[in-house]
C-alpha cells in the first residue's frame, strides 16, 4: 500500500510539472517520464500526463466513467508519445484498488472470443490498439499516425516492468473446472467447443446477476452441446454476510423464510434470471444458472470444493 | 474481427471504447453501474423468467401512461430503460415485459458489448414492440471547444452506425443521435447533417437526433433552427441550476415538432460524493417526467429492484409534496457544490481555471477527500502565488462564492505532503 500511495505522490507531483495537455513539449528520449510512464527509446511524450481522479473521471470518458467507479477506480493518468517517424501511441492507465477490481472491469470490456496476449495478467490486441492488466492497473494503448506493427508490444512490455504488480489471473477463477468430464460424447470430437468458454468471465463487484444484494461475484460460460450456461462464485464478507445473501435470495424466490444453515443447497426460482441452483458454505456462495443441463452437477460439485479449499 | 480505427478516432477510442466486435455475446451477469439507492422493497411483478432464446413478447401492460415522441409519432411510455451500463440480458428483458418500450444504448458504451449484450436480447422480438435509440460519437470532436475540425470525416456516422446493426443484430435502429453536443455550430455542422440525412435515407435508421449533456438551451435551438432533427436527447434534472432555462428551451423545441427524451434525470444519484447522502430516485425521476414537454425519460438501471422502481413511477409518476420537498438539496452541501456552470469561465483576469479550483475546493471541504483536491489543484499547473497580482476579484460566481478566498485556500494544498493527505 505504502508503495502504491509513493507511485501516486510521486505521480502527482509528475503531473503538475507537466504542461497542459494541448502544450507540446519534447522530454529526451531516455528520460523517465514519471513513476508510471516509462521511457521508451526514441519517443518522446508530446501530451500529459494527465490525471484524473474519481471525481473528474467523466471529463474523460463520459458516462463511461461510471463503469469504472463500480470496480473501485482511483486513479487515470493518460500521455500521448510521439517519434520522430510520426507514430503516435496513446497510454491510459486506470489504477483500481485491487487487482481483482482492475481485472474486474477489463472482463467488462473485453470483447468475447478475443485472442489472448502474454502481457500482465492478461491482454488481448487488435491492429491498432492494445489492452492489458497488470496489478492494479487497466492499461489501454492505441496507435495512431505512421504504422509500426511492433510498437504496441514494445510499450506494453515496458508499461509492465514499469507498473509492476502482480500478474497472475484472480485467485477464484482457478476454482473453476475445466470440463473434461461433462461432455463424453463429444470426447472424440476434435472440433468440439465444450467445456469452459475461454476468456469469457465476467466479474461484478455489485449488483451481481442483477441483484443489489449480492456483490463481488463472478460468472463463467461454459458450453455443452447446445446448452450454453454459466457457473458462478460469489464472496461474501465473512460467514455471517454469505449467508444474509442467501436468505435475501430465498426470499426473491419467494421460498418460505427459515434459518438458513451454514452450508447447504437450494434450487431457486428466480423471478427475473430462471431456475438457479444455490449451494453455499462459509463465506461463498456459488452454482449454476440459465438453464444448465443436469450433466452440469459435477461441475458445480467441483467448483465447490475449490473454493472451500482456497479458504484452507 | 476487429475494428478498424483510424488515426483520427484514437483519443475516442481510449475514452469511449470500440476495442473488437466480438463474433458472439455472452449472456452476462455482472453489472457495473452506479449503485442507486432503492426505497422501496421490490416486488418483481413485472418480469418473469425469460429463456435466453427468441421468444414472444407478451401483451404490454395496460395504464401504463405514454407519450408521442414528437415528429416521429412514436408512442412510447414516459418511462424508458438507459441500457449504459447494463449487461444482463434478463434485465433488459424484464424492462421490456415490463412495459418499457425505449431502449437507449450507444456506439462506444461498454467498448460495444452494450449493444452486442441488446443484441442477444432484440432479435426475437416483434420489431415493432420496441424502440431502439443509439448515439454516434464522431471523434475528430474537439472536447474543450466542442466544435467539429475541418477534417471531420462524416463517413464515420455510417461507418459506425453498420457495426452498430451487426452488434444489434437488426437491420435498423430507430433513432440515431449525433453524440454529445454543446454548441449551435457543431448541432448544425453540415457534413455531418448530410451523413445523418444519408442515414436515413438508407433505411438504416429511421429518425435523427442529437445529444446533449452541457449547454442544452443553446443545442436544443439550434436542433429547431437546423429543421432536420427528430429528437433531441439533452441532461434535464431538478438540481440544474439552469434547469428553468432547459424546461423553457426542452418547451420551444417540442413546440416545433421536435421529440424530447430527458437524460440525467438521477442528478447523481447521491447529494453527497462520500454516498451517504442518496437522492429520492423516484421523486427525481417524477419531477423530470411532470414536465409534459419530456416525451420520456431514460433513467439507466443495473439491478431489478432499480427497475421496479423506475416501473413504479412509470404507472404512478405523480410528484407528491413530500417527494417535492425531498428534492431540496441539503444545505451544508449546496453551500459548497460547484455545479461547473462555468459562468465563472474567462473572468480571471490571470486566467486561472476558476471553475476547476471551485471543485477542489468541494472535493477538500464538502466531501473531505483532501488527497483528490490536491491531485486536481496539481494538475492545474498554476501560477506559485495565484491572486496576489490582484487586489480584489472580478470574478463573480453564479453561486456567489467568494471566489478569492477559496482560490487562495485550496492552492495551499500544493505544499502538503501526500502521506498526509490519505
Amino acid at each position: 500500500m505504502r508503495v502504491l500511495l509513493a507511485l501516486s505522490a510521486a505521480l502527482s507531483l509528475a503531473s503538475a510539472q507537466a504542461p497542459a495537455p494541448e502544450a507540446k513539449h519534447a522530454a529526451a528520449p531516455e528520460q523517465v517520464v514519471s513513476a508510471w510512464f516509462p521511457a521508451v527509446p526514441g519517443f518522446r511524450v508530446v501530451e500529459g500526463p494527465t490525471a484524473y481522479a474519481p471525481a473528474n473521471l467523466f471529463e474523460y470518458i463520459d458516462g463511461g466513467a461510471d463503469a469504472f467507479l463500480q470496480f473501485d477506480f482511483e486513479e487515470l493518468q493518460t500521455a500521448t508519445y510521439l517519434n520522430a517517424k510520426k507514430v503516435e501511441v496513446t497510454v491510459d492507465i486506470y489504477r483500481h484498488k485491487d487487482p481483482e477490481r482492475a481485472y474486474g472491469i477489463y472482463t467488462q470490456e473485453r470483447p468475447t472470443g478475443s485472442t489472448g496476449i502474454a502481457v500482465g495478467a492478461d491482454g488481448y490486441a487488435g491492429q491498432d490498439h492494445l489492452e492489458f492488466v497488470t496489478g492494479p492497473f487497466y492499461v489501454k494503448l492505441v496507435q495512431a499516425g505512421a504504422k509500426d506493427d511492433f510498437v504496441l508490444r514494445r510499450f506494453a512490455d515496458k508499461l509492465v516492468d514499469k507498473l509492476g504488480g502482480k500478474r497472475n489471473l484472480p485467485a477464484v477463477l482457478a476454482a473453476f473446472p475445466q470440463d473434461d468430464q461433462g461432455n463424453q460424447g463429444n470426447k472424440d470430437d476434435k472440433d468440439n467447443k465444450d467445456g469452459k468458454v475461454p476468456r469469457a468471465e465476467k466479474f461484478a463487484v455489485h449488483n451481481f446477476l442483477g441483484h443489489a444484494f449480492l456483490h463481488d461475484g463472478v460468472a463463467v460460460p461454459y458450453q455443452q452441446g447446445n446448452a450454453r450456461f454459466r457457473l458462478f462464485a460469489v464472496r461474501g464478507r465473512d460467514d455471517t454476510d454469505a449467508r444474509r445473501m442467501v436468505e435475501r435470495y430465498r426470499a426473491v424466490a419467494k421460498q418460505p423464510a427459515s434459518p438458513v444453515a451454514p452450508s447447504g443447497n437450494a434450487t431457486l426460482n428466480d423471478p427475473y434470471n430462471g431456475e438457479v441452483w444455490l449451494r453455499w458454505s462459509g463465506r461463498w456462495l456459488w452454482g449454476a444458472v440459465d438453464r444448465p443441463p443436469s450433466s452440469a452437477k459435477t461441475l458445480v460439485e467441483r467448483l465447490g470444493q475449490a473454493l472451500q479449499s482456497s479458504d484452507q | 474481427m476487429s475494428e478498424q480505427k483510424t488515426a483520427l478516432e484514437r483519443r475516442d477510442f481510449l475514452k469511449l471504447g470500440g476495442v473488437g466486435l466480438a463474433a458472439s455475446a455472452l449472456s452476462a451477469c455482472a453489472t457495473a453501474a452506479p449503485e442507486r439507492k432503492t426505497s422501496t422493497t421490490p416486488t418483481p411483478q413485472a418480469a418473469q423468467a425469460r429463456p435466453p432464446s427468441p421468444t414472444p413478447e407478451p401483451a404490454k401492460p395496460a395504464g401504463v401512461p405514454r407519450r408521442v415522441l414528437g415528429r416521429t409519432g412514436l408512442e412510447v411510455p414516459i418511462v424508458s430503460m438507459g441500457v449504459m451500463n447494463a449487461d444482463n440480458p434478463n434485465l433488459v428483458r424484464a424492462a421490456l415485459d415490463g412495459g418499457m418500450v425505449l431502449l437507449d444504448t450507444a456506439h462506444g458504451y461498454q467498448d460495444g458489448r452494450n449493444e452486442e449484450m441488446l443484441g442477444t436480447v432484440l432479435p426475437g422480438r416483434k420489431r415493432d414492440s420496441f424502440v431502439l435509440c443509439t448515439k454516434v460519437f464522431v471523434s475528430t470532436l474537439d472536447r474543450k471547444t466542442g466544435q467539429f475540425p475541418k477534417d471531420t470525416r462524416p463517413e464515420e456516422i455510417g461507418e459506425k452506425l453498420d457495426l452498430s446493426l451487426k452488434r444489434l443484430g437488426l437491420d435498423h435502429v430507430d433513432v440515431l443521435y449525433l453524440h454529445c453536443q454543446s454548441l449551435r455550430e457543431s448541432v448544425l455542422f453540415e457534413p455531418l447533417l448530410k451523413a445523418l440525412e444519408q442515414a436515413k435515407a438508407s433505411g438504416k435508421t429511421r429518425f435523427i437526433g442529437v445529444s446533449t449533456h452541457k449547454n442544452e438551451p443553446e443545442v436544443l435551438r439550434a436542433a429547431v433552427e437546423a429543421k432536420l432533427y427528430d429528437v433531441v436527447l439533452t441532461s434535464y434534472n431538478f438540481r440544474q441550476d439552469h434547469h428553468l432555462e432547459v424546461q423553457k428551451a426542452i418547451a420551444e423545441a417540442a413546440q416545433a415538432g421536435l421529440g424530447i427524451v430527458a437524460m440525467k434525470t438521477q442528478a447523481g444519484v447521491y447529494w453527497d460524493k462520500d454516498k451517504q447522502s442518496p437522492i429520492n430516485m423516484k421523486a427525481a425521476l417524477k419531477w423530470a417526467v411532470r414536465d409534459p414537454n419530456v416525451h420520456t425519460a431514460i433513467p439507466g438501471f443495473v439491478s431489478f429492484d432499480q427497475l421496479e422502481e423506475d416501473l413504479q413511477v412509470l404507472r404512478d409518476p405523480a410528484l407528491s409534496r413530500e417527494e417535492e420537498q425531498s428534492l431540496v438539496e441539503p444545505a451544508k452541501v449546496a453551500g459548497l457544490y460547484c455545479q461547473g456552470c462555468e459562468t465563472c469561465m474567462g473572468q480571471c483576469p490571470a486566467g486561472l481555471p476558476i471553475p476547476d479550483l471551485m471543485r477542489s475546493y468541494m472535493y477538500s471541504h464538502a466531501y473531505r477527500n483532501r488527497a483528490e483536491a490536491q491531485s486536481l489543484v496539481l494538475a492545474l499547473d498554476l501560477p506559485a502565488a495565484p491572486c496576489d497580482d490582484c487586489e480584489t476579484c472580478p470574478v463573480v460566481c453564479a453561486k456567489h462564492f467568494d471566489v478569492r478566498a477559496r482560490v487562495r485556500d485550496i492552492v495551499r494544498l500544493r505544499q502538503v505532503p501526500r502521506e498526509f493527505l490519505i
